[in-house]
């Protein structure tokens, strides 16, 4: 089929602050992000005319944020879905936009993440009822108290630390190198530097991968991208960022009954990384920068393994060595990730590489609007990557299930 | 509808396969769906024959005996039914009638496996969570059932006090 490399752009991005009370609706968190992301685009509502949203019941539909900020949309759709939609969606834009259906695609996520729908079902103080009745595919894992997401991943995490040694201490690393690159990032939840002791040390969630900051922090929230042809975003207010190739979502062959089948610790990456890199005419050695999704300090190593950024059982050892530091050969989550900026179902990761590649990481140097950094990753300070031109994002479901998205500049 | 943990228990009647399981625990019989065409044994309920496509299948019941292949404690729960309850042990049982069968011939370097996850529980007492310090990879588990109501049952694993398979793996956490 044909290859679109480079024929399309991500042309604005914008959010809400991230926080654990928004004291709003979904809709008006989807409004604002929305409204950022074409006030950075330099569009105006005319100028958007298709919209894609992904959700888990906990939204607000594009019908009603397209209302309120006057689109006449020719093309929309409300996906269900969280982890790795939108890399998906990204590449849904582009077909879309191919198909002449529409020409430029605002794509958004708005959750209450923390104080309406909590993922793993705790209910809430004026949230979503809690969830009582188990029926269906469901008898076999909430009957025994297998529900939360670091509930069901496990088996995976597990059992890479028997075949291959993984230990706690490697998988504080990510949350340690996540949390300096937060304290870089003014908008971060969570900008604290934190070490590996004040991991081990925080309590547990599910024994042996998860402490509590072995997890992402939900979060109240609302994210928007928007997509359109490489043609109209040379017209646009910032530069545009071109999209290589996006694969998703794919899936192992089992998926939802990933642990029947060996390896269970093969992520999805290991069959999506075909398409992504012969699609993108790269290999992961050429990647400057990873958005390896970050749900848990585990999934980021199974990612990077499953793309080939390093091989089956390394992945500890990868992210311990520096590399994903900023500073180091290949940072990832530069804004802190979903450990500590915040958790929006990945599109914030996707965020923060574009501005990356913009050159305009909104650090605390006092020109980064103007690309203007000082390249000194201390705590408060820089957190763009030094002439960064190439980055991946990979994205989380579950196991057997992943996007990925390669982006430049 | 049976009560469990807080939680309301719903096998639907138009859901065959679910309902064969549970219906079948109550007897405190451990069956698994298996192929009418290929013979192959699956370890979640489903429609069709993930190895052939098929429709047909029978009800076969196994021993109830295998290993524990992953496990996990869960400190804190979600579920409001199980916060009592915490740590609680969920364990990944392969059960001893297929094991590391070749995914269409190999493909990938896939195997499949008979699986099925659970609480590992007191031998004596399936209400009773089994202590962490006893879960491991390697160590030989079989089959208990909770009785939930008259209809239905609930699979769930003990320690079957067998030699472990191989040397017994816990995280040294």
């Amino acid at each position: 089929m044909g290859n679109l490399r480079d024929k399309y752009c991500i042309v604005g991005v914008g959010e809400t602050e991230y926080s654990r009370n928004s004291g709003r609706t979904q809709r008006a968190l989807g409004v604002e992000a929305l409204r950022a992301a074409m006030g950075d685009a330099g569009l105006g509502p005319q100028d958007v005319n298709g919209m894609l949203s992904y959700h888990s019941n906990d939204s607000v539909p594009s019908p009603v944020l397209a209302h309120d900020l006057g689109l006449r949309l020719d093309f929309y759709m409300d996906c269900s879905g969280g982890g790795s939609s939108i890399e998906a969606l990204i590449g849904i834009a582009m077909g879309v936009i191919e198909a002449g259906m529409c020409h430029t695609v605002a794509i958004y996520r708005a959750m209450n993440g923390y104080t309406f729908a909590r993922i793993g079902g705790t209910p809430t103080a004026g949230g979503r009822a809690p969830v009582t009745d188990v029926s269906g595919p469901a008898l076999e894992s909430v009957s025994y108290g297998l529900t939360s997401a670091a509930q069901s991943f496990h088996f995976s995490f597990t059992r890479h630390m028997y075949e291959y040694g993984t230990t706690n201490e490697q998988l504080a690393q990510v949350k340690v190198v996540h949390s300096r690159h937060a304290s870089n990032n003014p908008k971060a939840l969570y900008k604290q530097r934190v070490t590996v002791a004040d991991v081990l040390n925080s309590r547990w969630i599910v024994k042996p991968g998860c402490h509590l900051l072995d997890c992402c922090v939900e979060t109240d929230n609302a994210t928007c991208i928007i997509v359109t042809t490489a043609e109209r975003a040379r017209h646009l207010r910032k530069r545009p960022i071109y999209i290589m190739s996006v694969a998703g979502r794919v899936s192992n062959p089992f998926t939802s009954h990933h642990y029947q089948m060996d390896p269970i610790t093969r992520h999805a990456g290991y069959y999506a990384s075909r398409i992504l890199w012969r699609n993108a005419g790269v290999e992961p050695e050429d990647i400057q920068l990873t958005g390896a999704y970050d749900a848990f300090t585990f999934t980021p190593i199974l990612m990077l393994e499953g793309f080939g950024f390093c091989q089956p059982g390394e992945g500890g050892a990868y992210v311990s060595s520096g590399i994903i530091e900023l500073g180091g050969k290949r940072p990832n989550n530069t804004s802190g990730g979903q450990l500590c900026e915040g958790y929006t179902h990945g599109m914030n990761l996707v965020i923060e590489n574009v501005r990356q590649l913009r050159h305009q990481a909104d650090d605390s140097c006092p020109n980064w609007e103007k690309g203007e950094h000082t390249y000194d990753y201390s705590e408060g300070g820089c957190r763009q990557v030094k002439d960064v031109e190439l980055a991946a994002n990979l994205g989380w479901a579950m196991p057997a299930t992943t996007s990925a998205l390669v982006l430049r500049r | 509808m049976a009560e469990y943990k807080g939680m309301n228990i719903f096998v639907a009647p138009n859901d065959h396969e679910h309902l064969g399981l549970f219906k079948a625990a109550r007897q405190h019989k451990l069956v698994v769906q298996k192929c009418a065409d290929c013979g192959r044994l699956r370890g979640h309920p489903g429609r069709a024959c993930p190895f052939c496509t098929s429709l047909n299948w029978d009800w076969q019941e196994v021993s109830g005996k295998g290993t524990i292949y992953s496990y996990e404690i869960v400190t804190q729960a979600t579920r409001p039914a199980f916060r009592d309850w915490v740590p609680y042990p969920v364990v990944l049982v392969e059960l001893d009638e297929q094991r590391q069968v070749p995914w269409q011939g190999g493909l990938e370097g896939h195997t499949v496996s008979l699986r099925m996850a659970g609480n590992l529980v007191k031998a004596d007492n399936p209400l009773e969570r089994e202590d962490e310090e006893r879960v491991a990879i390697g160590q030989r588990v079989k089959v208990v059932f909770v009785d939930l109501d008259d209809e239905l049952g609930l699979v769930q694993w003990a320690l079957s006090g067998e030699p472990p398979e191989h040397t017994p793996w816990r995280a040294p956490v």
